[in-house]
């Protein structure tokens, strides 16, 4: 029976109507959405808008109408929120048993996943805008009102890292949400990761090696300060690898395969 | 239009169900009975790919549900009534579903009609909702595309006599007008009422499947049950 005839059923009764697929970008409109809906997704996007530009502007009114330095501020409170923003995203609809409703409605759980992604990532980007729009006026006021030049250190190319790095970190907080599927679980490696870096990396020589490798806080740092050479770019792969790449498709591979109950 | 050949479903080394075949019409009620863990859930999901058969296959309108062409447009599906995000009002929730199978908003406000929820209860979130409401916002729900076929697990639980009456009415119609309607319930003299066919389950078998007349022989429907789900039930298994 093809779909692009109305078959009648087989009493001869009622037609039966036609569906179409769902394309992609009504997924990631929906999803994109639901990051919105609830009242715990307003208040941590207002939590992240505001810490964002909260720091932003007492860094730069304490140490003087620097942007770089105060653009780097909002990466603190960036780093933190933007995993767990990701996290919460991808598990969800395991938490809420939504997806019950979601795989229904949409039973290409990979692309529901893709589409799930997505806003997040537009999110780090946004929130780096945001960050450097704020940097910005902090700077000019502050040398306006206090007449000291202003230091105009930002590059468009330490820009572009700076966002690649909040953009990773968010990548982190989806492949690790996807993985464990737990909300508290995938929280908890995502923050806890630095702080055992930290000790691993004071183990000797072989610990250093090993932190220097994997800790994708270390191994992202040279795109922030655009200093990165081959051999950093070859300790990032590999950390993207290890945190980002293996995780995400483990959890994508997971997904299809899980009874959804 | 629905159509189980030979469904079995190992879940932990435990035969889930066990060589399940029946079908559904067109215009008609088909109601899934069965006492608690005999495997009514299971074989719902399995329908809509939400779980996998471990042999056999279920289609819905020739196919397996994943296949068609958007099927929630043409297969509705209910599932659980607590699975609906607590923080979402019930407006919200039919509105991602409405979203996502490109329908306009009005649909949004026609499904709440039907289902006989206002819209100041449909401002608010789901998690203040009794059971009854999160029932009828979830038969609401499935009701969003139009579709030809009905998947509810449970429909009755948690609704009270007048909520029952609506139930029983609204899925009569849906049938008379040419849907296919599959139920799962426990509730025998509720599916007694709407149901033109019954398949009686227990620990995941097939124990008899007819019309009404067929299985009751002129005993009333609990008697039948009981009789039939005896071998299966859990304190003499």
């Amino acid at each position: 029976m093809s779909d692009h005839v109305v078959p009648v059923t087989e009493d001869g009764g009622a037609p039966v109507p036609m569906g179409e697929p769902t394309p992609f970008r009504r997924l990631v409109a929906v999803e994109a959405r639901k990051l919105v809906d609830t009242r715990s997704g307003l208040i941590l996007t207002a939590v992240l808008v505001g810490l964002t530009v909260a720091s932003v502007v007492a860094r730069g009114v304490v140490v003087g109408p620097r942007a770089l330095t105060a653009l780097g501020t909002a990466g603190i409170a960036l780093g933190t929120l933007l995993p767990v923003l990701g996290i919460l995203t991808v598990t969800a609809e395991w938490s809420h048993r939504t997806a019950l409703t979601t795989f229904a409605l949409e039973p290409r759980r990979v692309r529901v996943l893709a589409a799930k992604c997505l806003p997040p990532l537009i999110a780090a980007v946004a929130a780096s805008l945001l960050a450097l729009l704020a940097a910005v006026l902090v700077t000019a006021v502050v040398a306006e009102v206090r007449h000291v030049p202003a230091t105009w250190d930002v590059s468009p190319l330490v820009l572009l890292g700076w966002t690649g790095v909040n953009v990773l970190v968010v990548a982190e907080g989806l492949a690790l949400g996807m993985l464990l599927m737990n909300a508290p679980a995938a929280i908890v490696v995502c923050l806890a990761g630095p702080l055992m870096w930290g000790v691993v990396a004071r183990l000797g020589a072989a610990g250093e090696a090993v932190a220097g490798w994997l800790d994708l806080n270390t191994t992202a740092a040279p795109l922030a300060s655009a200093e990165m050479t081959g051999g950093d770019l070859a300790r990032l792969v590999v950390s993207v690898a290890f945190w980002i790449a293996a995780p995400m498709a483990a959890g994508l591979a997971r997904a299809v395969r899980r009874e959804v109950t | 239009m629905i159509e189980f050949n030979h469904v079995s479903k190992l879940y932990k080394g435990v035969k889930a169900l066990d060589d399940v075949s029946f079908t559904v019409g067109a215009g008609s009620v088909t109601a899934f009975l069965g006492p608690n863990g005999a495997g009514k859930s299971t074989a719902l999901r399995i329908l809509v790919g939400l779980s996998l058969a471990t042999s056999g296959a279920a289609t819905v309108f020739g196919r397996a549900y994943a296949e068609l062409d958007g099927p929630a447009h043409r297969v509705g599906t209910m599932f659980d009534p607590n699975a609906y995000h607590p923080g979402r009002t019930g407006r919200e929730t039919l509105t991602l579903g409405a979203m996502t199978l490109g329908l306009p908003r009005r649909r949004v406000d026609e499904v709440l009609d039907l289902v006989g929820l206002t819209h100041r209860e449909s401002r608010r979130a789901v998690k203040g909702y009794s059971l009854g409401m999160r029932q009828r916002l979830g038969v609401a729900h499935a009701l969003l595309g139009r579709p030809g076929v009905l998947v509810l697990d449970e429909p009755g639980n948690g609704l009270d006599p007048q909520g029952m009456r609506w139930m029983r009415g609204l899925l009569r119609g849906l049938a008379d007008s040419g849907c296919a309607v599959l139920l799962s319930s426990h509730l025998l003299h509720e599916v007694e009422e709407v149901a033109d066919r019954v398949v009686v389950v227990g620990h995941g078998r097939v124990l008899a499947q007819g019309t009404m007349d067929e299985l009751n022989r002129g005993r009333n429907l609990e008697q039948t049950f009981f009789d039939l789900t005896a071998g299966a039930d859990r304190s003499t298994a």
